[in-house]
C-alpha cells in the first residue's frame, strides 16, 4: 500500500534564531522566536496555527509554546523519537496530519540550549529547567501536588456551579463497582460496595474521597490495529476507528488549566467530540455503549456532557436515572473501569470498548452495540474515538 | 578501659544508689484548671473529666480530675532551670559519669503508674531518689550505665498518688556521635521549592523579597500568570510587571488530605484566587478552618516565611 | 451538654485496633508542649541549644509525649476510663516539619475488672519510631 500524501502538504515558511554558545534565555523563549520568525516568513498570524509536531527530546511543551504565542486550540500535536534521527519525522508527522485532515498549518520546531544548558557531552545527568518543571513549580510549594488535589480543585467550582452534589460522583462509582463486581479481572470482583462504605471512606483532597479515586495496578494492556483488508482475514469481527481526535484547548495546562474565564469545564475533550463526531457522520444519538475514562469519578460526568449526552451540569440527573447501568441509555465502563478492573492508562477502556462492539463484555448490555466511545484522560490535552462494527 | 578504670568508676557511681534527689516537696501551685487547660489545649485533649465541670458533676466522679500525665508538671522547677539546676545528687552523679568519659545521655524508658486521680485543689508532693544503676552495658549509642530515678508522688493528705521511674544512659559517645553519621537524614523536611529559569526566576526572587507581582506586557499593557516570555496577545516579548495588592476572591479550593507530605502543615488549604488586578493565582488559605472556605470569599495575601527556606503568599479571610 | 461515649468493657476485645492519629509536629508543638509541662529546658524551646547538642531544631520533650499517648488512650476509650500506667519506651526524636502517627492495639483485657492494656506506637514519617509502649486503663462495667 503507498500512503496517498503526494502534493498534500507544503512547506511555507522558515524561520531562525540567532545561534550563540550561551543564548542567555530559555529554551523556551528559543522555541517561539524561531516559531514566530517562520510565522512572519510566512505572512500568517499565530492563530493559524493548528498543529505541531517536535522530538520528544524537545524540553518545549507544545502547550506552553502555543500559550506564549497566543495560537489558541491546537488539534495536532506529534512527537518523534530518537534524538536527532527526529528531524526528518517531525516533517513526516506534519505532512500526515495535513494529508488526513487532523491540522491545517502545523510548525515544526525544535529548540535547545545545547551548550549553555544540558550538553549532550554532559549525558543525561545534572538540573534541567524545563518548561513544565516551571509549571509545576507554580503549584508545589503549595502542596497542590497530586492528581487528585488537581482535579478536586474542578471539582469543587464545577459542582458550585451546577448544584451537581454527590449522589452522582456516588453513583458513578457505584455503577462502575457493580460492573467490576461481576468482572474476575477487575480488583473489585466479587467485592460488594454501598453507598455507607462511600460516605465513610477517608477523604483524599475534598471533595473527593478513596471511591472517588481509582485503582493504582500493575498489568499491561494492548491493541493491535490494522487495515481493514488484512482485518478482513482474521479470527475476530473487525472493529473499526470511525473517528479520532486530540485537542489541546487554549490556555491549557497540564491538569492545572486554572486561568481560563470558567475553567470548571474541559473545552479540549468538547473539540475533540465534535470532531470525532464529524469524522465518523456520527451523531451522539448513535452511540450506544462507552468507556469514559475514570481517574475520578467526577471526570465521567464532565465528559458525558463534552460528548453532548447531556447539557453542562446536567450529567448529575442523567446518571442519577440509571443511565450507565446495564439497560440504561448508555452502558459506561461495564468492566468497571479504572474505578475497579485496573488503571493501566485507559488502554484497558480501549479493550473493553472493542468487546462491546464485538457483543463479549462480561456485563454486556442486552441491545447491539453498534457504536462505542472511548476516550482519553482529561485535565490534560486529550481525545477520544468512536469504535464501530468493520463493514 | 581497663578493669581498674571500670573499678574506680563503679565504686564513686554505686555509692549513689538510694541517695535523695528531691526530698519530699510540695508543689509551688496547687492542682489547678488554669495549667490543666494550658495543657489540655496544646496537646488536643478533649477529654470532659479534665475540664467541663457541667459534665464531671454528672459524670461516675462527680468532679473534674487533672490529666494524669501531668502528675510530674505540678512539681517542676520553673524557668530557673535555663540558668542551671541546683546541685544535687542526680547532678553529682551525672559529673561523675562526666568526669569519666561518659558524657553522652539519653533518656530511655518513662513509666509513670497513677494509684489514685487527683483533683483541682489538691497539691502533689514529689520525692525522689535514685533507685537503681544497672551494670556496665555496651549499647549501640556506646559503652553505658543506666541509672534509674524513682519519684514518689503523694497528695496533701499524705495520699500515694503515683509513681514514675525515669531510666537513662550515661554512655561514652562513640567516634561518630550518630547524630553526625546521619546528617544526612537529619535535614528539617521544608516546601518543595520551585524551580527556577529564566521565565520565573525573577518572580520567585520578587517572591523571596516579600512581593507578588503580576507580568504586564510593555506593548499592549495585558497582564499574565504565571509568566511566560511572550504576550498571548500581541505577541511582544517586552515585558515588566506590577505588584498585587493580594485582595482576592476564591474560585475553587480543596483541603488536601491524603497523602500528607513532610514538609506542609496540615491542615492545607489549596484554592485558585481571582486577585484584584484580574490574573488567577493558586495559594493557601489559612488563618481559618478549611470548613469556612468558600466559592466567592474575599482573601488578602500576606507573605510569610513557611519554613526555613521557604517565603510564600498565603491568603488570609479578608 | 454534650454527650461523651466512654466504652464498656463488653465492648472491647483483645486485638481492637484503635484509630490511627495523624500529629503534626510543628514549632508551636514543641515550644508549646515543654511551656505547659514546665520543662523548660533549653532544648525544647530554642533552636541554637538543640543544635549544640546535634539535632537541627528543637525536639519534643518527654512530658508532651507522654500526654499525646494519654491523650491517643482516652480518645479512644472516652472520659470515664481511668488510666492506671503509662509505660513507654522513647526513640527517635520528633522535630518541627514531622508528621507522628500514632497507632494502637488491646492487647490484654480483664473482663472482670475492666483493666485493658493497650500496645501504642507513635512514628515520624522521618526517622521512624518516636516512642512506644503500653497504656493500661480500666473501662466501666457499662456506660
Amino acid at each position: 500500500m503507498i500512503a496517498n500524501v503526494k502534493d498534500k502538504a507544503v512547506i511555507v515558511g522558515i524561520g531562525n534564531t540567532t545561534f550563540s554558545k550561551d543564548s542567555g534565555v530559555s529554551e523556551l523563549s528559543l522555541a517561539v522566536q524561531a516559531v514566530k520568525a517562520a510565522i512572519d516568513d510566512a505572512g500568517l498570524k499565530p492563530s493559524d496555527i493548528d498543529g505541531m509536531a517536535t522530538f520528544t527530546m524537545d524540553n518545549n511543551d507544545e502547550i506552553e509554546v502555543a500559550r506564549a504565542l497566543g495560537v489558541g486550540e491546537l488539534t495536532f500535536y506529534g512527537r518523534s523519537h530518537y534524538g536527532g534521527g527526529a528531524a526528518t519525522s517531525c516533517l513526516h508527522q506534519a505532512t500526515m496530519a495535513i494529508a488526513t485532515g487532523m491540522a491545517e498549518t502545523v510548525v515544526v520546531y525544535r529548540a535547545l540550549n545545547g551548550r549553555s544548558g544540558h550538553r549532550f557531552s554532559g549525558g543525561v545527568a545534572g538540573d534541567i529547567t524545563t518548561a513544565d518543571a516551571i509549571h509545576w513549580g507554580w503549584y508545589m510549594p503549595y502542596g497542590l501536588l497530586t492528581p487528585a488535589s488537581w482535579v478536586a480543585m474542578f471539582t469543587q467550582r464545577w459542582m458550585h456551579n451546577t448544584g451537581v452534589s454527590k449522589d452522582a460522583l456516588f453513583e458513578v462509582a457505584h455503577s462502575t463497582r457493580v460492573y467490576g463486581a461481576n468482572n474476575p479481572a477487575a480488583f473489585f470482583y466479587g467485592r460488594n460496595f454501598d453507598r455507607a462504605e462511600y460516605d465513610a471512606a477517608r477523604m483524599i483532597a475534598d471533595p473527593l474521597q478513596l471511591f472517588d479515586c481509582c485503582q493504582e495496578s500493575d498489568g499491561g494492556s494492548a491493541v493491535i490495529v490494522t487495515t481493514p483488508e488484512r482485518a478482513r482475514d482474521l479470527k475476530q469481527p473487525g472493529v473499526s476507528v470511525l473517528g479520532v481526535a486530540q485537542c489541546a484547548a487554549d490556555n491549557q495546562e497540564q491538569m492545572t488549566s486554572f486561568y481560563r474565564e470558567e475553567f470548571a469545564g474541559i473545552p479540549e475533550m468538547e473539540t475533540a467530540a465534535k470532531n470525532v463526531y464529524a469524522m465518523s457522520g456520527l451523531s451522539v444519538d448513535d452511540i450506544d455503549a462507552a468507556v469514559i475514562y475514570d481517574a475520578f469519578s467526577p471526570i465521567v460526568l464532565w465528559q458525558l456532557e463534552a460528548w453532548g449526552f447531556c447539557g453542562y451540569g446536567e450529567s448529575g440527573d442523567f446518571v442519577k436515572d440509571g443511565a450507565l447501568r446495564t439497560d440504561g441509555r448508555l452502558p459506561t465502563n461495564t468492566h468497571g473501569g479504572q474505578l475497579s478492573e485496573a488503571y493501566i492508562h485507559g488502554v484497558n477502556g480501549i479493550v473493553e470498548a472493542t468487546r462491546l462492539v464485538r457483543g463479549t463484555s462480561v456485563n454486556q448490555p442486552a441491545k447491539t452495540v453498534n457504536h462505542a466511545l472511548v476516550t482519553s484522560g482529561v485535565g490534560i490535552p486529550t481525545g477520544g474515538a468512536i469504535l464501530g462494527k468493520m463493514d | 578501659m581497663t578493669t581498674d578504670e571500670q573499678k574506680a568508676i563503679e565504686s564513686e557511681i554505686y555509692a549513689f544508689i538510694g541517695q535523695e534527689v528531691y526530698p519530699p516537696t510540695p508543689a509551688a501551685d496547687d492542682i489547678n484548671e488554669a495549667m490543666i487547660r494550658q495543657w489540655a489545649e496544646i496537646m488536643g485533649d478533649n477529654n470532659p473529666a479534665y475540664l467541663d465541670k457541667d459534665w464531671a458533676a454528672k459524670s461516675i466522679r462527680g468532679t473534674t480530675i487533672s490529666p494524669p500525665a501531668m502528675m510530674y508538671v505540678w512539681g517542676q522547677e520553673g524557668f530557673q532551670v535555663t540558668k542551671g539546676r541546683a546541685l544535687n545528687a542526680m547532678s553529682n552523679l551525672v559529673s561523675v559519669f562526666d568526669k569519666h568519659g561518659y558524657t553522652g545521655v539519653l533518656g530511655t524508658n518513662v513509666k509513670q503508674e497513677y494509684f489514685k486521680e487527683v483533683n483541682p485543689g489538691d497539691n502533689v508532693t514529689i520525692e525522689m531518689i535514685i533507685d537503681n544503676i544497672s551494670e556496665r552495658k555496651t549499647t549501640g549509642r556506646g559503652t553505658g550505665y543506666f541509672f534509674e530515678t524513682l519519684s514518689t508522688f503523694t497528695d496533701q493528705r499524705g495520699e500515694k498518688v503515683g509513681t514514675q521511674r525515669f531510666k537513662v544512659l550515661k554512655f561514652i559517645p562513640q567516634e561518630q556521635p550518630s547524630a553526625v553519621a546521619t546528617e544526612d537524614k537529619l535535614d528539617v523536611p521544608t516546601r518543595i521549592a520551585s524551580p527556577r529559569g529564566h521565565d520565573n526566576k525573577w518572580w520567585w526572587e520578587a517572591c523571596d523579597d516579600g512581593k507578588v507581582l503580576i507580568q504586564r506586557c510593555k506593548s499592549c499593557q495585558t497582564l499574565r500568570h504565571p509568566p511566560r516570555p511572550m504576550c498571548g496577545e500581541c505577541q511582544s516579548m517586552e515585558w515588566d510587571s506590577i505588584e498585587s495588592t493580594l485582595d482576592g476572591e476564591i474560585l475553587s479550593h480543596t483541603e488536601i488530605h491524603h497523602p500528607k507530605i513532610p514538609g506542609y502543615q496540615y491542615p492545607l488549604v489549596c484554592a485558585v484566587i481571582k486577585l484584584a488586578e484580574g490574573t488567577n493565582f493558586v495559594a493557601n488559605i489559612i488563618g481559618c478552618s478549611p470548613s469556612e472556605v468558600h466559592i466567592g470569599m474575599k482573601v488578602k495575601g500576606v507573605l510569610e516565611q513557611v519554613d526555613e527556606k521557604t517565603m510564600l503568599p498565603q491568603f488570609y479571610p479578608a | 451538654m454534650k454527650e461523651y461515649k466512654t466504652l464498656t468493657r463488653a465492648e472491647v476485645a483483645v486485638g481492637d485496633k484503635l484509630p490511627n492519629a495523624d500529629i503534626d509536629i510543628t514549632t508551636g508543638l514543641v515550644v508549646c508542649g515543654a511551656l505547659a509541662t514546665r520543662d523548660f529546658e533549653p532544648v525544647h524551646h530554642s533552636k541554637a541549644a538543640a543544635q549544640a547538642v546535634g539535632l537541627p531544631d528543637v525536639f519534643m520533650n518527654i512530658l508532651t509525649s507522654q500526654g499525646l499517648m494519654t491523650r491517643f488512650a482516652t480518645d479512644w476509650s472516652g472520659p470515664d476510663a481511668v488510666v492506671k500506667s503509662v509505660d513507654l519506651r522513647l526513640g527517635a526524636p520528633n522535630i518541627p516539619g514531622m508528621l507522628m502517627t500514632v497507632s494502637g492495639e488491646v492487647t490484654a483485657l480483664d473482663k472482670d475488672s475492666g483493666l485493658v492494656d493497650l500496645a501504642v506506637t507513635g512514628e515520624n514519617n522521618i526517622w521512624g519510631m518516636h516512642m512506644q509502649g503500653t497504656v493500661q486503663l480500666t473501662l466501666p462495667k457499662e456506660s
